[in-house]
């Protein structure tokens, strides 16, 4: 095998000496965590991809909070997302508005949190614990819409 | 290896092919992501991540053996990103507009040098080579490896060095390892 040891970065180089010592083993719950991961699977969903968001001018969000756009072919998921007491709160509009029957999944590793969309495309989730996050948007007849997932920590 | 050809040969659509990835690959992810002078908290949601990224991208992977470079330098990024945010003090980032993008699985290529110096055989060889170290850079790597949550004040205060001088001792360290390394490879 061929090997290049000056393509080899101080991280990596680190990561190594480290992983060979054993001084350093992966928490339970990481493993834990890593193996649940595959539940989350959603065959057939459709990816809406985090974008930039350009806070537009002349509007002044709320103390702290923070927008993301994520963007799919047919529809884009927009989160205004603030924090209090540590927990994670999420505001949502989906555009351009689906149908009525759309149901809106908050999934986070721990917990998922279902919310009829409202006439206008709206929804909004409270108290929902820091760390990895995705919006499932399942509007009737089609695939699930899903955002990529994003992590909140306050 | 032949559990590594069982992996590379199932598709990993079931809970079973997963869970073996997460069995072979997961302690090297931890690792990968601790090098970033990351929290356990930060170091635990970037390895997740990383997974999280696997699932977003299973239907793209075409060639399994590329697996475990992908997960590699996945889990750089997650961290890198992490680290660099962590510094900004900012409410909430994420991996966002083109990092996606910019995971191809092809795009992983060139962590396989560096993935077989992680390997056992390797680390091995890695720390032989530290053993013949001069000070401060033999003590430097083996406090390094076995104090991972110490921070630097602590790390330069037991080497008896300014905390200042540890980023750039540790920079030169690295180099002179790197160097024994191709030094060896060269001579082998």
């Amino acid at each position: 095998m061929t090997r290049h040891p000056t393509a080899i970065d101080d991280e990596s180089l680190i990561a190594a000496l480290r992983l060979a010592s054993g001084s350093d083993p992966v928490p339970a719950r990481v493993t834990t965590a890593a193996h649940a991961t595959f539940g989350l699977r959603l065959p057939g969903a459709t990816q809406a991809r985090s974008v930039a968001t350009p806070v537009p001018r002349g509007v002044r969000s709320a103390e702290g909070a923070r927008l993301l756009r994520f963007t799919a072919a047919e529809l884009t998921v927009e989160l205004e997302v603030t924090s209090l007491d540590g927990l994670v709160d999420l505001a949502g509009q989906i555009s351009p508005c689906p149908e009525a029957g759309t149901l809106v999944e908050i999934r986070t590793l721990h917990l998922t949190e279902s919310r009829v969309l409202s006439s206008t495309g709206q929804f909004a989730v409270t108290g929902l614990p820091p760390g990895w996050f995705s919006v499932v948007c399942r509007r009737p007849e089609c695939p699930p819409v899903v955002t990529t997932w994003t992590r909140i920590r306050p | 290896m032949s559990d590594q050809r069982a992996i590379d040969a199932v598709p990993v659509d079931d809970q079973a092919a997963w869970d073996a990835l997460v069995t072979r690959f997961t302690g090297l992810l931890w690792s990968a992501v601790r090098a970033y002078d990351l929290s356990p908290a930060d170091a635990a949601d970037a390895v997740q991540g990383t997974w999280l990224r696997l699932l977003e991208s299973l239907h793209t992977i075409r060639d399994p053996d590329r697996i475990g470079s992908w997960l590699f330098t996945t889990a750089k990024r997650e961290a890198s990103l992490l680290s660099r945010r962590h510094r900004d003090e900012r409410l909430v980032a994420d991996l966002s507009d083109a990092e996606h993008a910019r995971l191809a699985p092809a795009g992983a290529a060139h962590a396989d040098p560096v993935l077989a110096v992680l390997s056992a055989d390797e680390g091995r060889r890695l720390w032989q080579a530290v053993d013949e170290m001069h000070e401060p850079c033999r003590s430097l790597f083996r406090l390094m490896a076995t104090a991972p949550d110490a921070g630097v004040h602590q790390l330069a205060g037991r080497l008896g060095m300014p905390s200042g001088s540890y980023g750039p001792t540790r920079g030169r360290c690295l180099n002179r390892l790197r160097t024994m390394l191709i030094a060896r490879e060269a001579t082998s």
